[in-house]
């Protein structure tokens, strides 16, 4: 077979859109002349330092301030319980009760609950002396039992983090589509796993979290220069807690060093920044440290499922899974628990599950908050679902190649309608493994792998994840989890403007943190006006003065070559017809004669008869007398578009609904060599196929790919955050915690196909995120090293250690997994393996 | 950045080093500053005057010992050990070590001084001077005295020195005929902390055939190195061929308590530490078999 890169369907590319271009963006990033939140700052500013909790768990005795208030160069601290006396409330809780009693204020009150919590926040006159003096108050604490794990949270007998709730539970509820009690019963096998578990792990952003905060006595406006990734929500949730209106709020960002939606979680400390500068004068600006990130910033979702029961055919037909899952999301809510209904975007993962019952728990515990990370909640759910398919093939004896293509959705079946309602757009999953099996020369490693035999004390495996991304959120999902929120459906703006000169500007309502949306954007405006993507200057960042922005505008969750272009799209057509319509007034044409190309408006084909767009801008703005009112009125020049995507809300008693607009997939495959004496794990060959519609910018899209990847990689093999059981993070730093970096990281050989989505205005699909592959490829790839008879692979984190331990794992000790066969003609019956 | 206030001197010559260092408790010398820099950025320790002495010409050069041996002074710089003709003519390994510490620019300050009197348990040059028998300099402002490298080491982040004293060479000893070195770690990840190392160094008798002497340390394991006696009893006189080593190594470390931490468990250290024991001294063997006086693998 040989691969090609060529689209599969959709129509011929445009002059710009559909390029595999270099990145506008990295010229002045690659020179070092990026601006990132902590080049800025504001006139009188001070340095803000948090003070933070040693403890996992402890209530708050006392604080001193006095040491650091008498210090030379401190502005001011300000303490948990003088922040919550300038409050109007607790933050916006997404849950109902219990999960609503866990209230959070922007400093702990009482009591901490994790290690790291803030307590106190110092403002001074430099960095160092506000650090000097945070370390000179002295905080009494009275340490109490912690929880650091998630089954365990939920247990009745547990310590409580929050006395008022009365329980860890945050969030209970059952998914269950189907009659999976029906096919348990009738399945030629059920195959039982006791346990998986999805470790805690962090994208790891180049540059950690910031802010330089002014609340500005005169006139009421809280200025906040961030790199904050949903600048909106922020606004939304802390707003009714500060007593500050959605219009006295300019929130901005600027080049940002990596989001991963770990910059959803920091609202917290962009309230208390607000606090202290309003309680201070001046404006307070703080740079998080790296330790302090790693401690406080966020993690990812941890989830463990247990009691998981598939029930599957003599011919490999998987008819769905039972199991219970425990989300753990650490101290506080930070977004959460929109998580626990998020994975239900992928309920059946690739496949054709009919029948499937999540009973689903989320606990908090004394572990930092969670924040979304790089393929938020629904990665944890297709690890698990991708894990079963893959213990299925391998404790059945089947092909595990074979036992995905026959349960894949076929390319005939998209749309395709999940069990809970969620459509599958467009997609071909059989012939995305077979290129990805060849790119990954898997027949040649099959070979290899035979060769080897045992005894040479070195083994091959070759692993499949295959996986989604699924991009444009539904907010409507929200209310499955708490029918009594005021969200749904979703949508981005863009504004294209032409200005004196006639140049052409588009501001949007994204934050991008290393997507190229200065490039992607002008490539869409650059098709649509007429001229090059050099023409078209897209702003960086978001600036809530620009008016573009509705309440989701942000960069996160796989969506902006849907909402974000689409936006693009929509203003510059409008700003295309206001053009047109002057150009026709001006040339004394008919709006359909006009034709514009290379910054000129004229009659198609008569070139005398033409005007540059800054003739058109001068007679809008510099030089309108005489115009007709009515031209005036319609061609300002400045045209906002704001992009909705097509939803209902969702059922939220049944549970049903589409949540998401897209469905990108990916599907990797990955060789290893797995070293006996050591449960060294190297990559030989790694191959990753991405579909997501039509791509506007290859080159964006693959470099996307090798991201997702290496976090993917870097997660399964090197990074894992723990708590001991007092609550103390046993990585807090990178001597601990083993960033990968391109040293660890193989050759990735990316292939693509290019499925468009038809619920698009423009055939694509967000991806991002990449949907964990590499977790799945990994996991499944020690699993086949291990081979038939070996421990199952349980832990989406496999350290050497772990690796060695599997391999050493005594013959007859317990496997975690138990086959039990029904079929009438088995010559097994009821095994228990 | 972000340090307290601290004092910083740059005397003219050790003596007047040790005098500062001998009227100031405060005091503490400074030499590559890659540990003690961001010790005192991270405030897990503070320093009132720092005594610059890694611009001193009396610490820093190699020198050719009458017996064939080297006199490394305390500020030599991994790149110089590294770049040496001189270390990497007679003791080839030991310029392989240092050349796999960190980053070049980790390499272009930290110095094989700071390297030892930091006795940090992860630090790359400890276990290969004990291994190579090698002898540290001690000299304060009342005298000088040397402490053979097994003995200077004392524990997690503490060494032989008394207060007031400076390292000022460390004298490596000839590695006789027949013989080699060898270092192997294990490391989960490139540039990673090595959770476990060991370091040989073998002669063999005249044939090339046998063992005649060893010397096998591990790091690591405890937070210091330490010899394996047992291990270095079964490799005297054993064949010098790879099964040979595999059987004489596979008890090694096991009448130890290795230490725990989130590198590593005290049982999986156990395991690599034989593993790496063997590495380590098959490349002894290798270089002592070798024209070389180090073998191309290892050092890392
Ligand atoms: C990111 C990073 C990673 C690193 N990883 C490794 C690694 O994997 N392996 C490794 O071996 N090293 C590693 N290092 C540490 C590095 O090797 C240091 O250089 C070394 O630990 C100290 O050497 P220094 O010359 O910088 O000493 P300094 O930091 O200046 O001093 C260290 C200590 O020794 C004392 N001291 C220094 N010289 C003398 C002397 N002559 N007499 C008495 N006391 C003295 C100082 O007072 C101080 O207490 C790393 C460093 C960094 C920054």
């Amino acid at each position: 077979m040989t691969i090609t890169s060529a689209p599969v369907t959709g129509e011929a590319t445009k002059t710009w859109s559909g390029r595999a271009m270099p990145r506008k963006e990295d010229w002045r990033l690659v020179q070092g002349q990026g601006s990132f939140v902590d080049d800025g700052g504001m006139y009188g500013q001070g340095y803000a330092w948090f003070v933070r909790s040693p403890y996992g768990h402890a209530r708050i005795v006392s604080i001193d301030c006095e040491p650091a208030l008498s210090m030379d160069g401190v502005y001011t601290v300000l303490t948990g319980e003088e922040a919550k006396a300038m409050c109007e409330a607790p933050f916006f809780a997404i849950a109902p009760p219990p999960g609503s009693l866990m209230q959070e204020w922007p400093l702990a009150v009482g009591k901490v609950r994790y290690q790291g919590d803030a307590v106190a926040v110092v403002l001074a006159d430099s960095r160092e002396t506000a650090r000097d003096a945070a370390e000179r108050i002295v905080v009494e604490y009275e340490p109490l039992p912690a929880v650091t794990e998630g089954v365990a949270a939920a247990d009745p007998t547990a310590p409580l983090l929050y006395d008022e709730a009365g329980t860890n539970v945050v969030w209970h509820g059952v998914f269950d589509y189907g009659d999976v009690d029906w096919a348990l019963e009738n399945a030629d096998h059920v195959v039982k796993l006791d346990r998986l578990h999805f470790h805690r792990f962090s994208s790891t952003p180049l540059e950690c979290n910031g802010a330089v905060v002014d609340f500005d006595h005169g006139t009421g406006m809280v200025s906040v220069l961030s790199n904050y990734q949903m600048p909106m929500f922020a606004a939304m949730v802390i707003g009714p807690t500060i007593g500050v209106p959605m219009n006295k709020f300019n929130f901005v960002t600027k080049d940002i060093g990596g989001a991963f939606g770990l910059k959803i979680g920091f609202y917290p400390q962009i309230a208390a920044l607000a606090l202290l500068s309003k309680k201070a004068g001046r404006p307070a600006k703080w740079t998080e440290f790296r330790t302090e990130h790693m401690l406080t910033a966020g993690h990812g979702n941890e989830r463990t499922f247990i009691d998981i029961e598939v029930p599957v055919m003599a011919d490999g037909t998987i008819l769905g899974v039972k199991a219970r899952a425990f989300d753990d999301a650490g101290a506080y809510l930070h977004y959460e628990p929109l998580g626990a209904v998020i994975w239900s975007q992928v309920v059946p993962g690739c496949y054709k599950l009919k029948h499937v019952r999540v009973d689903y728990t989320e606990v908090v515990s004394n572990k930092c908050p969670v924040t979304p990370n790089r393929g938020y909640s629904r990665m944890q759910h297709l690890w698990m679902i991708e894990r079963i398919v893959d213990v299925v093939a391998h404790e059945l004896g089947l092909d595990p190649v074979e036992v995905r293509k026959r349960n894949y959705v076929q390319p005939e079946d998209y749309p395709y309608e999940t069990p809970n309602g969620c459509i599958y757009d467009s997609g071909d999953l059989p012939r995305s493994l077979d290129i990805a099996l060849e790119l990954a020369h898997v027949d040649e490693w099959r070979a290899r792998q035979r060769e080897l035999g045992t005894g040479s004390g070195r083994r091959i495996g070759i692993g499949i994840g295959s996986t989604l991304d699924s991009g444009t959120n539904n907010f409507g999902q929200s209310r499955i989890i708490n029918p009594e929120l005021p969200f749904s459906g979703n949508g981005e703006v863009a504004i294209a403007k032409l200005d004196l000169f006639g140049e052409i500007n588009v501001n949007l309502g994204t934050t991008p943190q290393g997507q190229g949306h200065e490039t992607t954007a002008s490539q869409v405006a650059a098709d649509i006006l007429g001229v090059t993507p050099d023409d078209v200057t897209v702003s960086t960042g978001f600036n809530q003065a620009n008016n573009a922005y509705v309440g989701f505008s942000g960069t996160y969750a796989s969506q902006f070559a849907v909402t974000g272009l689409c936006a693009v799209m929509g203003a510059a057509q409008k700003l295309r017809h206001q053009i047109v319509k002057l150009a026709a007034f001006a040339l004394h044409a008919d709006e359909d004669e006009i034709e514009l190309a290379g910054g000129v408006a004229r009659v198609r084909g008569d070139e005398e008869r033409a005007i540059p767009f800054i003739g058109l801008a001068n007679m809008v703005y510099t030089n309108n007398a005489g115009l007709p009112a009515e031209l005036l009125n319609e061609c300002d020049l400045n045209a906002r578009y704001a992009y909705v995507p097509p939803f209902e809300v969702p059922d939220t008693v049944a549970k049903t609904g589409n949540l998401t607009l897209t469905y990108a997939s990916q599907v990797h495959v990955c060789v290893v060599e797995i070293d006996e004496e050591t449960g060294e794990v190297k990559i030989l060959d790694y191959a990753a196929v991405d579909d997501c519609g039509k791509r506007i910018n290859p080159l964006v899209v693959e470099g996307q790919v090798h991201g997702a990847t290496g976090l993917g990689i870097a997660a399964s093999l090197y990074e894992s955050l723990d708590y001991d059981e007092s609550g103390q993070l046993e990585e807090p730093s990178f001597y601990e915690y083993h960033v990968a970096t391109s040293l660890d990281i193989p050759n990735i050989v990316c292939g693509d196909i290019e499925s468009p989505s038809p619920f698009t205005p423009n055939g694509a699909k967000g991806m991002g995120e990449g949907g964990g592959a590499p977790l799945h490829a990994v996991c499944s790839a020690i699993q086949d090293a291990i081979g038939a008879g070996g421990p199952i692979v349980t832990d989406s984190h496999n350290h050497w250690a772990r690796v060695y331990e599997m391999l050493q794992r005594a013959p007859g000790a317990p496997r975690g997994v138990e086959v039990i066969s029904r079929s009438a003609g088995s010559d097994t019956g009821a095994t228990s393996l | 950045m972000l340090l307290e206030q601290v004092e910083y001197v740059r005397p003219e010559s050790v003596g007047d080093a040790l005098e500062i260092l001998a009227s100031d408790e405060g005091a503490a010398p400074l030499a590559g500053g890659q540990s003690l820099v961001n010790v005192l950025k991270n405030r897990v320790a503070s320093v009132d005057v720092l005594v610059d002495i890694s611009r001193l010409a009396e610490l820093s050069s190699i020198a050719r010992t009458a017996d064939g041996g080297l006199s490394i002074g305390a500020c030599v710089t991994y790149d110089a050990l590294d770049r040496s003709p001189e270390v990497r003519a007679s003791h080839w390994m030991l310029g392989e070590v240092a050349a796999h510490i960190e980053d070049q620019q980790i390499r272009n300050k930290g110095t094989i001084g700071g390297n030892c009197c930091l006795s940090d348990p992860t630090n790359n040059l400890p276990p290969i001077l004990v291994a190579l028998g090698a002898v540290m300099e001690l000299r304060s402002r009342t005298g000088e005295r040397s402490v053979p490298a097994v003995d200077f080491f004392k524990g997690y982040f503490a060494t032989a020195l008394e207060p007031g004293e400076l390292l000022v060479s460390v004298t490596v000893p000839p590695i006789p005929e027949h013989s080699g070195a060898g270092y192997a770690s294990l490391a989960v990840g490139a540039d990673a902390k090595a959770l476990v190392r060991a370091a040989a160094r073998v002669t063999l008798d005249g044939s090339g055939a046998t063992i005649a002497d060893s010397c096998l340390v591990l790091a690591r394991v405890a937070h210091v190195p330490v010899r394996d006696a047992e291990a270095e009893a079964r490799l005297n006189g054993a064949d010098a061929t790879e099964e040979a080593v595999r059987a004489a190594c596979a008890g090694v470390a096991d009448g130890m308590q290795p230490i725990a931490d989130v590198h590593g468990s005290s049982e999986y250290r156990r395991q690599m530490a034989k593993v790496t024991a063997r590495r380590a001294v098959v490349q002894a063997i290798a270089a002592a078999r070798g024209s070389r006086n180090g073998s191309t693998a290892g050092g890392k």
